[in-house]
């Protein structure tokens, strides 16, 4: 007994001293590694230090030269120019502050640019690149280059600066590029190295950034101590990106811009002393210039008044694609290219009209009488009315407790499905969509493509609202009412629709057979396959035969806008802003332009021409610019007019 | 009272200075992804909460369960390593299975479950058998089956640090001295054997350890981008974000393998220093809970995950300061990898369990 606890006593202790060893051998293991750490660390530090400086100086990002874009006949819409600018890595500087200083003896730098430097200096790795100055000319680079023995450091690299040469005509479309933001560094550290790229931030960009950008090079450059590159050791070569060709014709965009602007005034000069007078009196008026537009009108009472805002777009009823596509006022993208200058920046938000909404795909508005096409196509489809079935117009319907007037309080009398149309009569559109019901009224504008989202993959696009009861209660959390439904007969209450939606409304229904969809980017040859439209043609026949009635009927709304040979067919809308009381209705306060501007109607009207096989649908939005009948009509008449004329000449 | 004395022997400053490594570890991390908690920062700290759970959680079972468990878990380890096998994947070798969106790798729990088995092996021989050396050849069986099947992987680093950790147990039960020189001089002998079975790549590998220079872009290129990425960090570093060798991309795999080398990059030899002293603390701290152990399954089990600790430190460091090969292997705490970090947790999870009933004189 004794023996076995001295023995299990003996094997503790030969135990203790196993581990006892098993400890002192990870002792020495841990000192070798010390030893190593001091080898690398202390010892041999300057080497590695000096082998650490040429790594890091030497492999540098190059950007690719950006994907152009042009229009429909090769007219350049974006693209790149060559700019030197001169930039510095404060790693091979001693003294950065009296680097700058010295450069500023050659050409003259801001305080502030000065500051920001130092600034980005402090708070970045100093390894990477930092910017002084972008855009040198010729003169500067060759005055720096001179005296680039005193600037060690500074580095000068060719770059191409996105240039956009039509100004603000295209500024929705294309959109602008503009420096690297925080965000996007985060997902690509690449960007880090490039401090000078530019990215798209908005319209095709934006869309098509990954395209356009291209892939990017890089190059070893062996640098001497200083800093300087001595020779290129090893290059990738960067591959520029892909140009995109878009079915936009900047002479019609340009017409369209210039034609919706004008609305129905008279061009003045700004330079007339009359005009610079009344900028200096009316600081709002004033406020509209110099985004890129130095546009000012007369209207008919002899007021100065800026250029009409809203949009306007033209598209091709067989193949969908855009001819023109405009909002106004627009804005000057190469504004964003470099930073946007505070002073610009103000402007911008200084312009009582938001120039930087592209009314096009993101402006709402409700489509008001546009609508009634698709109220009398869901009554049609659901046998509610046929072609011959009557209603008549007093002027106003009562329903529950409350009256719906229509926009002629005399009435319209007895009217058929085509007579509303051409007359615009509302009553009888109360009265059909109450018996149609907002359901399938929601589906007949769904199929002809309002309330949905077009593929045109441009950001920012709002799909709008086209209520139904689900969405009522969805919404709104409220059971849908009739009294809604009428409303929404004359396309006002809940409805709203983007100018685009329109446009592709009015191409479906001018086009007859496909659903068609917007097509912004050019392509070659075959025409596009869409679904089909799935509305019988009888339906479509009838509403086209009411469209046609708007411009050449005995009281059609646009009767005076017809276009002369091949005709043109559209729907005038005119929309509500601000809600007339009774009182008002009666005083006969109505008169649009006795009102302030954002009190006036929105003036709307979509439309195709020809007639007989139909080329181009148009819808044109004039932002508070009064009826559509004596406002939107004339535009967008004149507008398929010359897009007709230039494209079969 | 009784909950009382547990809770006091609990090895606190080994269990603080493992959430100092991880705080090291991530922000080493945050450092690695240029400046951003995602994607591995944040992780990392989520699985060492993780971690940390299922510490209270191992370490609160009764510790003979863990003993009557410990064959069960090496068959387990095998069954893992043989599956794996079969529905493994990874580049050029097979190391994980995944598992619903998660890279599991199963030799990292296998050195765990072959310490512990083996523990359990040796603690039951009797006393009186403890010299024979018939008693070691079960032993020899339960190592040389998971270091097999790692071996042919092929990970050569990882299926070492198990036959180090392996032996070190073995050796701490009592191997006679005379077999341990007779090991020595057979692993010598079989240097020749084992050079022939290697695969090309891993010649290719220990020829770049031998001679970095001669392969500038390959193998070669990752041990000399370390050593001046760590040669450049001087005594005080560059300073956190600033070391231009990772945040530049020179220094491959900095998130696993390499994490070390970019913590001396930017914090210098003090850096390096301190992360290699609270290592110490750790390792000191499990060797003290074995050597206070009275049952010897307790004190073979800690041995032996002292040694999985030190193996994966010893080897990444020389590995990473060009000492050895690039093998694989890695920072345990501070690199960026789920099995490894969660095993390892497990592990503590065991010592500390057996740190609580240190004084048991029998387990079974």
């Amino acid at each position: 007994m004794r023996n076995k606890r001295k023995e299990e006593k003996e094997k503790q202790i030969q135990s203790t001293r196993r581990l006892l060893l098993i400890g002192s051998g990870q002792l020495l293991l841990g000192a070798v590694l010390v030893g190593r750490l001091y080898q690398l660390q202390v010892a041999q530090t300057a080497q590695f230090q000096k082998l650490s400086d040429d790594n890091q100086f030497n492999a540098r990002m190059i950007e690719a030269p950006r994907g152009r874009i042009f229009d429909y006949r090769g007219r350049l819409l974006a693209g790149n120019a060559d700019v030197f600018e001169m930039n510095v890595v404060p790693a091979h500087v001693q003294d950065l502050r009296r680097l700058l200083g010295k450069v500023s003896q050659v050409i003259p730098l801001k305080k502030q640019e000065i500051e920001r430097v130092i600034s980005q200096a402090e708070s970045q790795p100093n390894f990477l690149q930092i910017p002084i100055r972008t855009g040198l000319t010729q003169r500067e680079l060759s005055q720096l280059s001179i005296r680039s023995a005193v600037l060690d450091g500074i580095q000068f690299d060719r770059r191409y600066r996105r240039i956009y040469p039509q100004g603000s005509l295209a500024a929705h479309l294309t959109g602008y590029v503009s420096p690297v933001t925080r965000k996007e560094v985060d997902q690509d550290r690449r960007l880090r190295r490039l401090p000078n790229l530019r990215t798209g931030k908005i319209g095709l960009e934006y869309a098509n950034e990954q395209m356009l950008r291209g892939k990017f090079g890089v190059e070893q450059v062996e640098m001497n101590a200083r800093g300087k590159p001595v020779r290129i050791v090893d290059d990738v070569l960067p591959e520029s990106g892909e140009d995109l060709h878009l079915s936009v014709d900047m002479e019609v965009q340009n017409f369209v811009a210039r034609r919706l602007q004008q609305g129905r005034a008279e061009l003045v000069k700004t330079e007339d002393p009359d005009v610079q007078r009344a900028l200096m009196k009316d600081k709002h008026l004033l406020a509209h210039l110099g985004n890129g537009e130095n546009l000012i009108l007369k209207d008919e009472k002899g007021r100065y008044i800026p250029p009409e805002s809203g949009a306007a777009i033209l598209m091709d009823v067989q193949t969908g694609d855009i001819r023109a596509m405009v909002s106004q006022p627009g804005y000057d993208p190469n504004l964003f290219t470099d930073r946007l200058s505070v002073k610009d920046w103000e402007r911008l938000n200084a312009h009582p009209r938001n120039p930087l909404l592209n009314r096009v795909i993101s402006g709402l508005y409700s489509p008001g009488s546009t609508f009634k096409m698709v109220v009398l196509a869901a009554a049609l489809e659901a046998g509610i009315v046929s072609s011959s079935s009557k209603y008549f117009c007093s002027g106003f319907m009562e329903f529950g407790d409350r009256n719906f007037y229509c926009w002629n309080k005399d009435g319209h009398g007895s009217m058929d499905g085509r007579l509303a149309l051409e007359r615009s009569c509302d009553v009888y559109f109360y009265e059909v969509a109450l018996k149609t019901g907002i359901d399938r009224i929601h589906n007949m504008a769904q199929r002809l493509g309002l309330g949905i989202l077009s593929n045109l993959d441009i950001p920012g696009e709002k799909v709008g609202i086209m209520p139904n009861r689900a969405w009522k209660q969805a919404a709104r959390g409220a059971p849908w009412t009739p009294g809604e439904t009428a409303i929404a007969g004359i396309g006002q209450g809940f409805v709203l629709t983007t100018p685009l939606q329109l446009a592709v409304m009015t191409a479906r229904l001018a086009n007859g057979k496909e659903a068609v969809e917007p097509r912004i980017l050019k392509t070659e040859g075959e025409t596009p396959k869409f679904a089909p439209l799935d509305v019988s043609p009888s339906i479509i026949r009838e509403l086209q035969r009411g469209m046609r009635s708007v411009t050449n009927g005995s009281l059609g709304t646009a009767r005076r806008y017809d276009l002369p040979g091949i005709g043109m067919s559209g729907k005038t809308g005119t929309v509500q802003v601000k809600r007339i009381t009774e009182a008002q209705r009666e005083a006969g306060i109505t008169d649009n332009i006795d009102r302030p501007w954002k009190e006036r109607d929105h003036a709307l009207f979509v439309g195709y021409a020809p007639v007989k096989n139909p080329k181009f649908a148009a819808a044109v939005v004039v932002e508070h610019g009064g009826s559509g009948s004596s406002m939107a009509a004339p535009i967008a008449r004149d507008i398929l007019d010359f897009a007709l004329q230039r494209e079969f000449i | 009272m009784n909950l009382m004395r547990k809770l006091w022997a609990v090895p606190w400053l080994m269990l603080v200075c493992v959430g100092l490594l991880v705080l090291v570890g991530a922000l080493a991390l945050y450092s690695a992804s240029e400046g951003s908690w995602s994607p591995w920062a944040e992780r990392h700290i989520m699985r060492a909460a993780v971690g940390f759970l299922a510490i209270v959680i191992i370490a609160s079972i009764p510790l003979r369960y863990l003993y009557s468990l410990s064959y069960l878990g090496l068959v387990g380890a095998i069954g893992l390593l043989v599956v794996l096998q079969v529905i493994g994947v990874g580049s050029g070798a097979t190391r994980w299975i995944v598992i619903g969106g998660f890279n599991f790798q199963p030799s990292e729990p296998a050195k765990i479950a072959v310490v512990m088995a083996l523990a359990r092996y040796l603690s039951e021989i009797p006393n009186d058998r403890i010299t024979h050396f018939i008693s070691y050849i079960p032993a020899f069986i339960m190592l040389a089956l998971p270091f097999t099947l790692v071996l042919i992987q092929p990970d050569l680093g990882t299926s070492l640090m198990l036959l180090i950790a392996g032996v070190s147990v073995i050796i701490a039960a009592g191997l006679p001295k005379r077999w341990i020189a007779g090991g020595i001089v057979i692993t010598l002998a079989s240097i020749p054997i084992i050079w022939s079975q290697l695969y090309d790549y891993q010649k290719a590998r220990i020829f770049t350890f031998l001679n970095p220079g001669s392969d500038q872009q390959g193998a070669g290129y990752q041990i000399i981008q370390s050593k001046i990425a760590l040669g450049s960090g001087g005594i005080f570093g560059k300073g956190f974000l600033m070391g231009s060798q990772s945040q530049l991309n020179y220094l491959p795999e900095k998130q696993t393998d390499f994490v070390f080398t970019m913590i001396g990059e930017e914090f210098g030899l003090v850096g390096n220093l301190s992360v290699l002293a609270i290592y110490f603390v750790i390792l000191t701290g499990i060797n003290l809970v074995a050597l206070r152990t009275h049952h010897r399954f307790g004190r073979l089990v800690c041995v032996g995950i002292s040694m999985v600790l030190f193996s994966y430190v010893f080897v990444n460091i020389a590995m990473v300061t060009g000492l050895l090969p690039v093998v694989g292997a890695p920072l345990p705490l501070i690199s960026y990898g789920g099995t490894a970090m969660l095993s390892m947790f497990v592990a503590f999870g065991v010592v500390v369990n057996i740190a609580i009933n240190a004084r048991t004189e029998r387990i079974d």
